[in-house]
């Protein structure tokens, strides 16, 4: 059962936004008490601005040096970012973290983005889509550019690397051409944890594809159950392992929950576990990490969290690439 | 204490400036992918009270010719912003100035993630802006071909009047050539109003911008005389566009090799010096000037005459003026250069060291250095305990930081 929560640093206007040691301190509690993975996001998806002093790829850089296990994802989107820009980005934080990161990828244009990134008509839906998906193979393949073991330090024969194990990407398509290799080495999860989150029906071929985690609306859980039994066998069809494909069940908590309709939602929709959305507040986390994750963890239901070293090992993704 | 002090940055650069320098013995071979690494030369650098840390940036490999590539460190490294948010929340008061290019990002991200790392960092951000000539990083943008000089400009020109605009609170809206923007950024200030703005380009254009726009102009000049005619260029631009001399610190970058006694510092050079392979080193060179291939030129023969490039065209004059000058041939200026880019070496004592600082500083020639040890750790480490308490002895370097902002340590005023 994997636990993750979502941290909305984008902070309703008129709230004092979380300082970087406020933050920092409730990760390390969520970490302490085995959450698999903090989500960082910095934008409202209705457009409206954010309140908050950080952004998300930053910020993360910035928590992974106050922590050790917990898994870190950032929202970046693919407006915003051009696609070599946003695999370094990411790999670095990879590097950085010892193999903490996941890259949360929005898979709904914003408005707001695509009026201060030089695109004020935007993308038509399938435009968008189709862009998306571009990106993200791109993103992907970038990330094991560089073979395993193709770093060689060999001060003494002057050979630093292997050029046999360093790959071009020699990409060429309808939105974007990259050449590539990356300038960041390969990182210690091969490839970051790739997450989307709330994906359209369109974009269950994507998700099911290319995706590590998914998150879903756990309600109506009619309607999780069904998105979960679709991408697991979409999954099936392409060739992957349904369980390497996570589909936890997005709670907002505004208070409380109750843990047995938790409990009952998790064992009817076959989901792998919950994304708890927090709100960016000191009330609101003090009362998940002091309430509502002892009583999740007395239940069984959090689980034994950070099974490993990686944030791939706490998901049970097995190794991010071949190559 | 003198009134005016130096200001000092430390160049990083994976496993140091000099091209061989991962083989020296020393020096730190994985840095690469060792944030660790990073956060010690970070709180070394802060320690000796530097100013600010930097780093250069390129938005792909910086060699084409893969067997060349895999004989140096340069095809791997962190992402800078990246690693600079993680120096940011492990240092407490050192500067952090990472390079983007306004050819490959639009102004609205820049300005996030330099407002954010400006948030983490308490106001210690800086940017330097620079447009990017490289087919290398064209080709990972979709790019066919090079725009021509002055375009990469024009559009770096309206990237920066937009970046400032919205760093400053003045911009609501803005359709212009490259870029358009419809809201104030939604990341507010910090402690020092808005993150430095760093410039290198020494070309006319690039003199140009920043002499509109940059508080820090960090610059390659080998002899005094070259560095006073820069200095004065540069500070003589300003007052075009309503700026003060002291509104606009100039850095020239410096890789020093320091020890004991003169002979020690020449050896510790020469032995480096040993470790660069021929071909890198004739690559390196054919790199910086901009044409495909030196290597078909007889390796002891001169320097053959160049066209003048389209990608680097203030840097070239510089190396073809250096060969010249010295006599040298293809071999001797590759192995010169690749030590130190083209940038100002001096070998010597740390006396020696301090009084060549001091004379360019106090002679108008620059206001402070940004220094490219040859390597790492192990030439940070001379610099900070053999060096820098030389310059504290004199009066021109400060013993302890007097405020908590990059601009409050460079002397800056906010942004308007």
């Amino acid at each position: 059962m994997h636990l993750a929560v979502s941290l909305d640093i984008a902070s309703a206007a008129g709230k004092t936004s979380l300082t970087l040691a406020e933050i920092a301190g409730f990760v390390r509690k969520l970490e302490t008490a085995g959450v698999d993975m903090v989500a960082i996001s910095d934008s409202w998806p209705n457009g409206a601005p954010s309140t908050s002093p950080f952004e998300a790829t930053t910020l993360v850089a910035a928590l992974a040096t106050f922590t050790e296990k917990i898994g870190l994802v950032a929202s970046a989107s693919t407006l915003m970012h051009q696609p070599y820009n946003l695999a370094r980005r990411f790999a670095s934080l990879d590097i950085i973290s010892h193999g903490r990161i996941g890259w949360n990828a929005t898979l709904r244009q914003n408005p707001r983005e695509a009026a201060n990134f030089s695109r004020p008509e935007g993308f038509s839906d399938d435009d968008f889509r189709r862009r998306a998906r571009e990106f993200i193979n791109i993103v992907r393949l970038l990330w094991v550019g560089w073979g395993r073991g193709a770093l060689l330090f060999d001060k003494a024969a002057g050979r630093f690397h292997d050029p046999d194990k360093m790959h071009p990407l020699n990409h060429i398509g309808e939105f974007f051409s990259v050449r590539g290799p990356l300038n960041v080495a390969r990182s210690p999860q091969d490839r970051p944890v790739l997450i989307m989150s709330g994906p359209a029906e369109a974009d269950f071929d994507l998700a099911s594809g290319a995706a590590d985690v998914v998150l879903i609306e756990g309600q109506p859980s009619e309607a999780l159950k069904v998105a979960v039994g679709e991408l697991k066998r979409r999954a099936a069809a392409i060739g992957r392992k349904p369980e390497t494909v996570k589909v936890l069940a997005t709670m907002v908590l505004t208070s409380e929950p109750d843990a047995d309709s938790l409990q009952a939602l998790l064992e009817s929709s076959g989901c792998d576990g919950f994304n708890f959305v927090l709100p960016a507040d000191a009330p609101g986390l003090q009362s998940f990490t002091d309430r509502v994750l002892p009583e999740l963890r007395r239940r069984g239901i959090a689980g034994q969290g950070q099974q490993g070293a990686t944030l791939r090992d706490h998901l049970g993704l097995g190794t991010g690439g071949e190559q | 204490m003198s009134a005016r002090q130096m200001k000092l940055g430390l160049f990083l650069w994976a496993t140091g400036h000099h091209i061989a320098a991962w083989r020296h013995p020393d020096a730190h071979v994985t840095a690469g992918i060792d944030i660790d690494h990073y956060i010690a030369l970070a709180r070394t650098a802060e320690a000796a009270k530097l100013d600010m840390i930097f780093c250069e940036d390129a938005a792909g490999l910086r060699e084409a010719n893969v067997n060349i590539a895999s004989q140096t460190s340069r095809s791997i490294g962190f992402e800078p912003i990246s690693l600079l948010s993680a120096l940011a929340a492990q240092t407490e008061r050192i500067g952090l100035v990472s390079t983007a290019s306004t050819s490959y990002n639009e102004p609205y991200g820049l300005a996030r993630t330099f407002a954010s790392l400006d948030n983490l960092s308490g106001g210690r951000a800086g940017w330097n802006l620079v447009t990017s000539a490289s087919p290398i990083e064209a080709a990972n943008f979709g790019a066919t071909g090079l725009r021509p000089h002055a375009d990469r400009y024009a559009r770096a020109r309206e990237f920066a009047t937009v970046i400032t605009g919205l760093w400053n609170r003045r911009v609501a809206g803005h359709d212009g050539e490259s870029f358009s923007v419809r809201d104030p950024l939604d990341i507010p200030p910090s402690p020092q109003g808005a993150p430095v703005m760093v410039q290198a380009g020494a070309s006319d254009d690039g003199k140009d911008l920043a002499a509109r726009t940059a508080d820090v102009v960090f610059s390659a000049a080998q002899t005094f005389e070259e560095a006073k005619a820069f200095y004065d260029d540069l500070k003589g631009r300003l007052a075009a566009y309503g700026r003060q001399p002291d509104d606009v610190k100039i850095m020239p970058g410096v890789a020093p090799i320091v020890a004991a006694t003169k002979a020690e510092a020449q050896a510790k050079y020469d032995a480096l010096q040993e470790l660069i392979p021929d071909d890198v080193g004739v690559a390196l060179l054919s790199s910086y000037l901009s044409i495909s291939d030196l290597g078909r030129y007889p390796i002891d023969g001169p320097l053959p005459e160049l066209p003048e490039s389209e990608g680097m065209k203030s840097r070239q004059a510089l190396v073809i003026e250096q060969a010249r000058r010295d006599g040298l041939s293809i071999r001797e200026l590759a192995r010169y250069f690749a030590g130190a880019r083209g940038h100002w070496r001096i070998v010597g004592t740390a006396e020696q060291i301090a009084d060549e600082l001091q004379a360019r500083f106090e002679g108008g020639a620059a206001d402070g250095f940004n220094v490219m040890p040859s390597w790492f750790p192990g030439e940070l480490d001379a610099f900070a305990t053999l060096v820098v308490p030389e310059l504290q002895r004199r009066g021109l370097f400060r013993k302890d930081y007097e405020g908590r902002t990059l601009r409050e340590h460079l002397g800056l005023k906010r942004p308007v």
